[in-house]
């Protein structure tokens, strides 16, 4: 491991109390540890020639074909923009929930940012929602790369609160980025199941490139509670006093069969999807972003 | 349905514990932790999958823990089942069948107790727990003494229910037994078990045999295994009950007896008393205190006593009077103090009637007898000899005589023999001088009459005896025997100066039936023999085969001729004389003439406070007999018989005890073991004995709390590990 990744554990990353800072000390730390990446330097790609119709951008008029021949030509690149990568993150009250260093949200939003600064960086456009029931926060997607700073202030004022309507918020996005982008959705997923297919597969329906981190806290995953317990639901009004060694083995089981439904529609719908734990180190989620990247880039 | 009862009743405060899981439970729940969740659906999902089962397991889980903590308080209080229920675990009746040693070794003492107390204590102690078991208990109580006696045992108690108030009753049962005097091993009472119980089918019984183990009852038990071994055939159970804790050192007066001589008032009369050091050390300055007729006289001193030896010694005791005299000698107090006294009863009769018959009016050999048997002035012998003719045995009674002499007798009648024969056939003693008179082939065909007469052999005629004038050997060869105790010693000159001239020669091949009773007490320098001994019916028989007179020998003019006679005196009479020895335990019998008593007799023992007991003679074998059965303590004994005229007549017994039984030499356990191998057995020593090591009390349940106490944790566990109280070792599958 180089030594820059040990800084890239939850716990080394935990003192770095400044989102933005992290997301960079994340990816560059990240980066240095690379050697030329072939996902990286990618950069606008010339299509054709097009004849100027009025309405098109002066700037993309290509004046040295005018020179030589008198006629408007405007330039056409592949792709007009840079990538969109829009974050979802979940702030509903179920991602308060941490057992470790992080909580899942914290986790979940040091990811987002990391993510922004990796896409502002390679002068992609970034943009980020928060939500819940409904959307708490939204920043529009930009290249720009003081971007970075309203997504991180965006993800440090957000409250955890309230539950999740997934289908509610997923349509939304579909609705307001019709273009095609990449949506990285970064929640627990502690949702009703057929919203959230539906939803997911509403994106793929657009064109869109989806991403899902699902993120998860160790004891969400291995359940060692011990003595009784009286368990509070978090998003509902559920309590229940047991015995947690009782219903670990039904707990483990219920789990694992949502987390199999998951990975299978996610893998039906083209979805990539990464189940990551608060207690990963970063390189795994942005190793798990960029291979998404290149995979990407291939579907297209 | 009873409830069963607790060795260690005490113990049952700690069934409080079972409320332990419940309290902690409760504690648990207090403590709950709370945890806001998101995974709700999850848990919610897994609870309404395993709520039931886990519920219930969790109730287990709980009742189990309780079991284990109140199955381990119960083992440890040993409860014992006692219900109806328990019959049909096979435990129908507990029937305690106990065999106690009474024997007067079961006396040995030590610091404040003794044995037999030990002995009825731990009695006590068992059947008192036993009264409070579930299980109907019985008890049959059989002493040793009880069992030996003539007739069916008779056991104290026989199969008696032992219920709650059953302790009082056996404590003044018990406070009422003292050991007796007798020597008797656990045989007789193994023996009788089986005709006073019967076949063991059907009831739990359990032998005790509550004894001292003494070594030498136990040196050979083949009959006693043999009985042990049938109880085993009947699955009964046998516990040996030990109660001495040691071997302890103990001197007995073994045997005193009066030495054969003139039994007559004013005689003195020599008597032996043999002391036994039955301890393992040697002791030293034994005093044995000696009482005549209840006066005490100087002691006999034994200066040392081996280890495990005995030491003789004799005195002389002298009474004046005629009748039934009292010795008694007894050793200062130890272990056991039944063997330290012993009583002999010597009965003097005024003088002893003597009959001397002379065939020769002039009586010159029977002068010679009676100045040796009756010297008178202030020598006394006791004989008192009546100088008679042949024909005096024709028309008067014998029996008032002791012995006969028959001097120089040529004939008598048949009739005369057949009374004379009579006489010695009954006990009576009859010695025979030669003289000139005697005729052989009388003797021969008529006295001696091929050994079926009294004669002891057959005489061809008078012969003499070479003279030795060199003297180079003694006329007379002796044997060892008590009339030549006065011969004794090889250069007695007693012997050297007896001369014998002629004598009544026997056949030359003569010799004694090697079987017979004939012996030659005397033989001459030319191995003829010269006195010579038979015995006949009860009575003896000496033929002196020469003169009484100094006819044809010159013995009468020897001082050993009057010591010989007096020897030969006492020893004709023995045949009366003879004291048997009695022990305790032998019924004291009396024969009596129907014509002179009263049936009547009125027996009174050495334990003044059971006072005398009349029993009425009943005609047996020898006539009218009254007998006393209980004779179980030694010391004297009296019979009154009552005249037909109303006169009370006196007669005294002694009984001694069986010596050996003052061995108390004790066998612990493992020297029982060895003996008893291939015998199942418990050993117990009394002290130590407790209801739980015997388990008297029907079904113990301890050993079955084991168990389930065993299957508890091994539940528990399982129930813990299927509740998921075990930490597993998989991981889950991120």
């Amino acid at each position: 491991m180089p030594a820059s990744k040990k800084y890239l554990q939850p716990e080394a990353l935990r003192r770095i109390s400044r989102l933005e800072l992290r997301a960079r000390h994340i990816v560059e730390g990240f980066l240095s540890g690379m050697h030329r990446s072939p996902y990286f330097g990618q950069s606008i790609e010339f299509l054709q020639h097009r004849e100027y119709a009025p309405g098109d951008d002066l700037r993309h008029v290509d004046w040295k074909v005018w020179a030589k021949q008198d006629r408007y030509y405007v330039k056409q690149f592949e792709e007009e923009t840079n990538l969109r990568g829009l974050l979802l993150v979940d702030v509903s009250r179920s991602m308060s929930y941490g057992s470790g260093t992080f909580t899942k949200f914290e986790y979940g939003a040091t990811i987002a940012a990391s993510l922004a600064y990796l896409l502002l960086r390679q002068h992609d456009a970034a943009g980020c929602v928060t939500f819940d029931r409904d959307v708490r926060g939204e920043t529009p997607l930009r290249t720009n790369q003081k971007h970075l700073e309203s997504i991180v202030q965006l993800l440090e004022s957000v409250q955890t609160d309230d539950e999740t309507d997934i289908y509610g918020i997923l349509r939304r996005v579909a609705e307001q980025y019709p273009r095609r982008g990449m949506v990285t959705l970064i929640s627990d997923l502690f949702v009703e199941r057929e919203p959230l297919f539906r939803g997911l597969r509403l994106l793929r329906q657009q064109g869109h490139d989806v991403l899902v981190f699902h993120v998860l806290d160790d004891d969400e995953m291995e359940f060692r509670f011990q003595g009784p317990t009286r368990f509070e639901g978090l998003e509902s009004t559920a309590r229940l006093n047991c015995n947690p060694r009782a219903l670990r083995q039904g707990y483990l089981e219920a789990l694992e069969e949502f987390l199999a439904d998951v990975r299978h529609t996610c893998a039906r719908e083209t979805v990539d999807y990464a189940l990551v734990r608060t207690s990963d180190s970063f390189d795994s989620v942005l190793a798990a972003f960029l291979s998404n990247r290149l995979g990407m880039h291939h579907r297209n | 349905m009873v409830m069963p009862s607790f060795l260690n009743p005490l113990l049952l405060w700690g069934l409080a514990l079972v409320a332990v899981p419940v309290l902690i439970h409760l504690i648990n729940l207090l403590r709950h932790r709370r945890v806001r969740w998101a995974a709700m659906d999850f848990l919610l999902a897994s609870q309404k999958q395993n709520q039931r089962w886990v519920r219930i397991r969790e109730l287990l889980l709980l009742l189990a823990r309780m079991g284990i903590i109140a199955a381990a308080v119960l083992m440890l209080a040993q409860p014992v089942l006692r219900s109806s229920w328990s019959r049909w675990l096979g435990t129908a009746t507990t029937h305690h069948v106990v065999l106690l040693d009474d024997s007067y070794s079961m006396t040995d003492r030590w610091a404040d107790t003794d044995a037999f107390t030990v002995a009825k204590r731990s009695l006590e102690r068992m059947i008192g727990q036993a009264a409070v078991q579930g299980v109907p208990q019985s008890l049959t109580l059989l002493r040793f003494s009880q069992a030996a006696v003539d007739g069916p045992p008779r056991p104290d108690l026989m199969a008696e229910t032992i219920t709650a108030d059953f302790a009082p009753r056996l404590e003044s049962l018990l406070a009422q037994m003292e050991p007796t005097d007798l020597a008797i091993g656990p045989t007789a009472a193994l023996q009788s078990l089986e005709t006073l119980l019967g076949s063991a089918a059907g009831e739990n019984r359990v032998v005790y045999l509550v004894s001292d183990f003494r070594a030498p009852q136990w040196q050979e038990p083949d009959e006693l295994r043999q009985q042990l071994a049938k109880l085993a055939d009947e699955q009964v159970r046998l516990e040996l009950v030990s109660c001495v804790d040691q071997s302890r050192p103990n001197l007995a007066i073994q045997r005193i007896e009066p030495l054969p001589g003139n039994r007559a008032a004013g005689v003195p009369q020599l008597v032996e008393v043999t002391v036994r050091n039955f301890g393992s050390e040697a002791v030293g300055d034994v005093s044995v205190l000696l009482a005549e007729d209840g006066s005490p006289r100087p002691a006999v001193v034994v200066d040392q006593i081996a280890a495990g030896q005995s030491e003789t010694r004799r005195f002389a005791v002298r009474f004046p009077t005629a009748g039934a005299h009292h010795v008694q000698a007894s050793l200062q107090s130890d272990a056991v103090e039944a063997d330290n006294q012993r009583h002999l009863i010597i009965d003097l009769p005024l003088s002893v009637p003597v009959l001397i018959i002379d065939g020769d009016a002039d009586a010159g050999d029977a002068q010679f007898l009676t100045w040796a048997l009756a010297p008178g002035g202030p020598v006394q012998t006791g004989v008192a000899p009546q100088v008679e003719l042949p024909r005096f045995l024709d028309t008067q009674p014998l029996d008032r005589f002791r012995v006969i002499y028959l001097t120089n007798i040529d004939r008598l009648d048949p009739t005369a023999i057949t009374a004379i024969e009579e006489f010695v056939a009954r006990g009576g003693g009859l010695a025979f001088f030669c003289g000139e008179r005697t005729d052989p082939a009388f003797v021969t065909s008529q006295l001696y009459r091929n050994g079926a007469g009294c004669f002891p052999l057959p005489v061809l005629g008078t012969a003499e005896l070479l003279v030795d004038r060199l003297r180079r050997a003694p006329d007379l060869n002796v044997a060892d025997h008590p009339v030549f105790g006065v011969f004794a010693g090889e250069r007695n000159s007693f012997l050297q100066a007896v001369v014998v001239e002629r004598y009544l020669a026997a056949p030359a091949d003569w010799r004694p039936e090697a079987d017979s009773s004939t012996r030659v007490l005397a033989s001459l320098r030319n191995e003829a023999p010269l006195v010579v001994e038979r015995e006949f019916g009860a009575g003896r028989v000496v033929a002196m085969l020469t003169t009484a007179a100094p006819e044809w020998n010159n013995w009468a003019q020897n001082p050993s001729f009057v010591v010989t006679l007096l020897e030969l005196q006492a020893y004709l009479a023995g045949g009366y004389e003879e004291v048997r020895a009695r022990l305790v335990g032998e019924p004291l019998e009396v024969v009596l003439d129907a014509g002179d008593y009263r049936p009547r007799v009125r027996f009174t023992g050495p334990d003044r406070a059971a006072g005398p007991e009349s029993v009425e003679a009943a005609s047996g074998e020898h006539g009218l007999q009254a007998k006393l059965a209980a004779t179980n303590i030694g010391g004297l004994y009296t019979a009154e018989l009552t005249r037909q005229t109303g006169e009370i007549e006196t007669r005294r017994f002694a009984l001694n005890v069986d010596a050996s039984e003052g061995d108390l030499t004790t066998l612990d356990g493992a020297q029982l073991a060895s003996r008893l191998e291939g015998l199942p057995h418990t050993f117990h020593p009394a002290r130590e004995l407790e209801l739980g090591d015997l388990q008297t009390g029907g079904f113990q349940l301890s050993e079955a709390l084991l168990f389930l106490l065993i299957a508890l944790l091994i539940g528990e566990q399982l129930l813990a590990y299927t509740v998921s109280y075990h930490p597993q070792s998989q991981e889950v599958a991120p």
